[in-house]
């Protein structure tokens, strides 16, 4: 299946200093693919870089026809003082596709209206979107992305700063929307056990570690892979079918 | 105090100065909701001051080429090239990792600010006209004046009503604008643009401190008073028109410095707002 998106030898970073060089990546249409890495370790600079919108310092970046992508910022990115509702945010996914020269219609509205049933807030439409909780403002950006019905998905941090109930529903919504969207989906995240039971493909990145490492879930969770990420010896325990990832106190990695 | 009879007599002398009142604050007032949203409020003091400054360089140049310097239309012209070149600047660019953006309209205020000191100093020639020139003087417009704001309010109106979802996308969340491929910079440039436009008119309309004024408090007052973007901005127009008209009209009448008032009365109606909130919540 020809990749959605490919990076090719790529080095990353903002100005003239490359962060981390040698990236190769390739996002297929149906892959999950998380990007797991330590705070500051240059996840969402890889991010930024897959989507196009920071030009790589090196390598190349190429695309297999147009790909409309659905992002979802950090939800503390987002200005709740904006006097808009639930509706206005998810309408500001069909903009992209309109271009600047149409009107939202009738028919935009009914998008963003089913984006908003199909993240389970279909009740909220009117709701300002300054008054949703931590979990509902996630869904509702989720829902602008999948407005935009787009072929990639891509998120960065979406579970950050939740409990592990809200946490643990998104991303079995994320999981849901992979399935049965026919959407590839590439998330950021710097929590591993966040995405070990959802992804298809795992990335570490560190650039202080100078870290590159894809692969398949399976090949990326041996644990000198994962010890080498924490700097630490860490085990990947299995119970009642989720993976549970533990560092081992007092071991050095191997 | 003027009476009423008195006030109706005058009209030839106060209609201009009312419209071109009525307009800068209905313009500012409709950009202040972006100015406010975007947490960018003290750009449009930078601005303001650019734009002095470009006044000031126009009057340098055509003093020393020993031109007359009543050219005013030279003198927008270049304060026009200053704020709007300024506002492309200070909103767009970005700063590198090692500064925030808030140094640079600092830095850009305070410069400006000294430059005109300076500029000022030795424009001695028209030191009489110079704060009519630079800061406005909403009791005497012109007719010229009010026909030149209204073309810049039809044109920032036009530009708005045609791009608003653009501008609204790209300055709400520019991240996600630039990575669904709305071309946030462009949006953003466009909406910097037009208060670019907007501020040297104004300030020469109605003088400088009712711009700031005007670019802040009716949008403040609207976003205290309503919870719906459109609201938000049709509320910020009216405010900023009636803060403005209204400060004009209530300046004549009780013989106080019209700029001054406009912005008082802007800061009643942002306290009758908060107060209509706090009744109603």
């Amino acid at each position: 299946m020809e990749p959605l998106i490919r990076l090719e030898e790529v080095a990353i970073g903002y100005g003239r200093r490359p962060l981390l060089a040698g990236v190769s990546l390739a996002v297929a249409p149906d892959d999950f693919l998380a990007v797991v890495g330590p705070n500051g370790g240059g996840k969402t600079t890889l991010l930024r870089t897959l989507l196009g919108t920071l030009p790589p310092l090196a390598g190349a970046r190429r695309t297999t026809g147009a790909v409309t992508v659905g992002y979802v910022p950090q939800r503390d990115h987002v200005d709740g003082l904006w006097p808009l509702s639930t509706g206005d945010v998810v309408v500001m996914g069909r903009v992209p596709s309109l271009g600047p020269w149409r009107r939202v219609a009738a028919g935009d509205v009914a998008a963003a209206r089913a984006a908003l049933a199909r993240v389970g807030l279909p009740d909220l439409w009117r709701r300002p979107f300054g008054t949703l909780s931590g979990g509902q403002r996630q869904r509702t950006l989720i829902a602008r992305a999948l407005a935009a019905e787009p072929r990639l998905l891509a998120l960065d941090e979406p579970t950050n700063g939740m409990d592990p109930a809200a946490e643990l529903s998104a991303m079995d919504l994320l999981r849901d929307l992979h399935r049965t969207g026919r959407l590839a989906v590439v998330m950021v995240s710097h929590r591993l056990e966040a995405v070990a039971n959802y992804a298809r493909t795992l990335a570490f990145v560190d650039k202080d570690q100078a870290l590159w490492r894809v692969g398949s879930l399976a090949e990326m969770l041996r644990p000198e892979g994962l010890s080498r990420l924490y700097g630490q010896e860490v085990e990947v325990h299995e119970e009642e079918g989720r993976r549970f990832v533990y560092p081992v106190a007092g071991k050095e990695p191997p | 105090m003027i009476g009423l009879a008195e006030f109706w007599a005058a009209s030839p002398i106060w209609r201009d100065p009312l419209l071109a009142s009525l307009l800068a604050g209905a313009l500012l007032g409709f950009l202040g909701v972006y100015v406010v949203l975007r947490r960018v409020v003290f750009v449009s003091a930078a601005l303001t001051q650019l734009s002095t400054l470009g006044v000031i360089v126009a009057l340098l140049v055509l003093e020393r080429l020993e031109l007359e310097t009543e050219h005013q239309e030279i003198q927008l012209v270049v304060a026009w090239l200053f704020s709007v070149g300024g506002g492309l600047a200070l909103g767009t660019l970005r700063w590198g990792r090692r500064l925030p953006s808030e140094a640079g309209v600092g830095m850009a205020y305070v410069l400006a600010g000294a430059l005109v000191i300076l500029g000022a100093n030795r424009l001695i020639h028209v030191a009489h006209d110079l704060n009519t020139m630079i800061f406005g003087n909403a009791v005497a417009v012109p007719f010229q004046d009010v026909v030149i704001l209204a073309g810049v309010t039809l044109v920032v109106a036009v530009l708005h009503t045609l791009f608003q979802k653009e501008i609204v996308f790209a300055s709400f969340d520019r991240e996600t604008a630039e990575a669904m491929g709305v071309r946030a910079p462009l949006w953003s440039g466009l909406l910097y643009f037009t208060i670019g436009l907007a501020i040297p008119v104004a300030a020469h309309a109605v003088g400088a401190l009712p711009v700031f004024a005007f670019l802040t408090i009716p949008a403040a007052a609207a976003l205290v008073l309503t919870r719906r973007l459109r609201l938000a901005f049709g509320t910020a127009t009216a405010l900023g028109a009636i803060a403005a008209g209204g400060g004009y009209l209530l300046s004549w009448f009780l013989q106080t410095p019209t700029g001054a008032t406009m912005v008082a009365l802007g800061g009643l109606l942002f306290a009758a707002s908060w107060l209509a909130r706090a009744v109603r919540a």
